[in-house]
């Protein structure tokens, strides 16, 4: 089964020229367009632009600022929502993901301290000194790992036990949820040392296009790009993208074709994991602090950027770009809802509403394809 | 497209085209009922100047705040109002801030990085040290009243990441050290019952049923001394026998008091926290010099003088 019969797995089993269908990331790309022309045309009426500079003062064609945070308050979840896609595209669920940030966050931080403040000790620090102003990498590896461990744990559980993923994952939500409250007794962990609080709000692009791309805070987006094409790739060109559709459509005929379904699995979960943990490292770098509370409902955000995307929460189809443009409708509606200056209360009934109706026009877009 | 017309349809409906000075306000959460006076009071001091003020929920999320503070700083806004979600998370935002030259104004909760606020930053909040002082004496007083010169009592903390909770507990300590306090206190326990009602009921239920005498209970907040009373009611402890002291003087607080059950609680003005903080940000946007940290007097609260605050919070 190739991944393109399972991206469209409606047709008969030649191919036939008229049954040929644009790829439906181009639905999810052209509702961008709109959304963003739509907001674009109620800052005119207001006199104002979304995309577009208006201030005298900044002399730049675009708003840059807006561009900016368009990309960057999208990338930690969407990181996230890389994870997610895979493992719905599996067949399965995951709602860890956020609590799975929340531990992560924690437990990373008090590896990233600086042992002092202005010149005072650390007020908040975790371990003695011998254990402050690590190198960068310690934090990085133990995010990383914390992030893996949680993955695998959900992954094992799913594959060996067979629990649905839904109970499994929600079994680590509460738990890591546990682990972050846990790890300081609910207190935030704050002062990074400096090269860690460098990793979210550094200039990775700056120094190696000599400038070109240069603006400071930038690297959770690029990191979240370049993760996002990394897997796309993985996900369309190698066999472990094949399996992860091929399992997602009919699990039994994967199975009976040979693919070691349960280690797939595992690993699918972990690599979610993992995803999560990058998410919790960039998180707590670019806000400074660690905080117990950090991700409650990234889960919920990261699967809504998905089915926007396209994704079928029934597994077996979507894509890693479906679920990108996802995360840019995602981003584009939120800080739309702040340049139109719609009211707060306003903005969460339109999320939930865009968010169903998107899935209600994938559907119907897909019954239509059917017939 | 049936979802872009939904949202421009709602958005023609209540898209506002006023051009006045734009003020982007972040509240920590919507769904407080402290925040909620404070938020009424930045809204009402700006239709009372004619500003026009954009308030976004936080959502208790340190993330969504910062990235809420850079989308307001992309749409131009001439300053911003931030209660922020943790006091620990306040130096990115500073730094967001300031990296835009746009003026940044703190609310209620002081930050993390007072000391080494920007020129262009200000701190409006009435000062924890008062709060807890306020409620510690007057309670000593009361003690004292009733003729006792040595009395044991619970601590109830609020949230352990809040210096609120951190510094009105720390009061309590100061005022007994400074020897302010009329009676000697014993402390039995000191428990944190994260600022809720329900915790603290049951963390005062588990302390009753231990069965030690006590004189009294300093809670950190009101909800949590209500939680308190509740315990001990239901455990049938006649409330006259014992003194119960809060803070914030609610609604449902200063009920309590006039059934009896609560006996101090400080009123911290969240309205006048609320356009304070408006007034720091529009003087700051025009250029003027504000105080790094502009104070909001906490004002005591007894059955005295109760019906002087029915009917502010």
């Amino acid at each position: 089964m190739t991944q393109q019969s399972a991206q469209h797995g409606v047709g008969g089993l030649t191919y036939d020229a008229r049954k040929r269908a644009l790829p439906p990331e181009l639905n999810v790309l052209f509702a961008l367009i709109a959304i963003t022309v739509v907001f674009e045309l109620l800052n005119r009426w207001n006199g104002t632009s979304f995309l577009f500079n208006t201030r005298e003062s900044l002399d730049t064609l675009f708003n840059e600022q807006r561009i900016n945070i368009i990309l960057l308050q999208v990338a930690i979840t969407g990181i996230i929502a890389i994870g997610v896609t895979q493992v719905i595209i599996l067949g399965g669920i995951d709602l860890s993901s956020g609590s799975i940030v929340g531990a992560t966050a924690m437990i990373t931080m008090s590896f990233g301290q600086t042992a002092l403040v202005n010149g005072n000790p650390n007020p908040k620090a975790i371990f003695g000194d011998a254990w402050m102003d690590l190198p960068v990498i310690a934090p990085i590896l133990v995010g990383l790992a914390c992030g893996l461990f949680a993955g695998l744990v959900n992954g094992l559980l799913i594959a060996y036990t067979r629990i649905p993923p839904f109970i499994a994952t929600l079994g680590m939500m509460v738990s890591a949820r546990g682990v972050a409250k846990w790890w300081s007794n609910g207190n935030p962990i704050s002062f990074p040392t400096e090269s860690y609080a460098s990793l979210s709000n550094g200039d990775m692009l700056g120094g190696m296009t000599f400038g070109l791309f240069s603006w400071s805070g930038q690297n959770p987006a690029v990191v979240f790009f370049l993760l996002a094409v990394l897997f796309h790739l993985i996900m369309s060109y190698t066999i472990y993208g094949t399996r992860s559709y091929a399992i997602g459509s009919n699990e039994a005929a994967a199975r009976m074709s040979g693919i070691n379904i349960n280690r797939h699995k595992v690993l699918v979960y972990a690599i979610a994991g993992l995803l999560a943990g990058v998410a919790a490292i960039l998180l707590t770098s670019k806000t400074l602090t660690a905080q117990a509370g950090m991700g409650v409902m990234l889960e919920l955000d990261a699967i809504a950027m998905a089915v926007i995307g396209g994704v079928s929460l029934s597994g077996g189809r979507g894509s890693i770009i479906g679920t990108i443009l996802g995360a840019l409708i995602f981003s584009v509606i939120i800080s739309g809802f702040t340049s139109i200056r719609l009211d707060a209360y306003y903005q969460e009934m339109v999320k939930g509403a865009i968010i169903v109706g998107a899935v209600v026009l994938d559907t119907w877009r897909q019954q239509r394809r059917t017939k | 497209m049936k979802k872009t017309l939904l949202a421009a349809g709602i958005t023609m409906l209540l898209g506002t085209t006023a051009m006045a000075q734009n003020i982007g306000v972040t509240m920590a959460k919507f769904d407080d009922n402290f925040l909620t006076v404070l938020r009424n009071g930045i809204q009402a001091q700006a239709d009372a100047a004619g500003l026009s003020v954009q308030i976004e929920d936080a959502g208790n999320d340190v993330a969504k705040q910062l990235d809420q503070i850079n989308n307001f700083i992309a749409s131009g806004v001439d300053a911003i109002i931030v209660n922020p979600v943790d006091t620990s998370a306040t130096q990115a935002m500073t730094d967001a801030a300031a990296a835009a030259g746009v003026p940044l104004v703190f609310v209620n909760r002081q930050p993390i990085n007072l000391d080494t606020l920007p020129d262009n930053q200000a701190f409006v909040a009435s000062n924890e040290v008062d709060s807890g002082t306020l409620e510690t004496i007057a309670l000593c007083d009361n003690w004292a009243a009733e003729g006792k010169t040595e009395v044991n009592v619970y601590v109830l903390q609020g949230e352990l990441s809040n210096q609120a909770a951190v510094q009105r507990t720390a009061d309590i300590y100061d005022v007994i050290a400074a020897g302010k306090c009329a009676v000697k206190v014993n402390f039995i326990d000191q428990q944190t019952a994260n600022w809720s009602r329900d915790e603290a009921q049951n963390l005062m239920t588990n302390g009753v049923s231990t069965g030690a005498a006590f004189d009294g209970v300093i809670a950190n907040n009101d909800e949590m001394a209500i939680g308190a009373i509740q315990a001990m009611k239901a455990a049938g402890i006649d409330m006259a026998t014992v003194q119960v002291g809060g803070v914030d003087a609610t609604q449902d607080a200063l009920v309590a008091m006039a059934a009896g059950d609560l006996d101090v609680t400080v009123f911290q003005n969240a309205a006048a926290q609320g356009s304070g903080s408006l007034d720091a940000a529009v003087a700051l946007s025009k250029g003027e010099a504000v105080e790094n940290a502009v104070w909001v007097p906490f004002e005591l609260v007894t059955p005295a003088n109760i019906a002087d605050y029915t009917a502010k919070n």
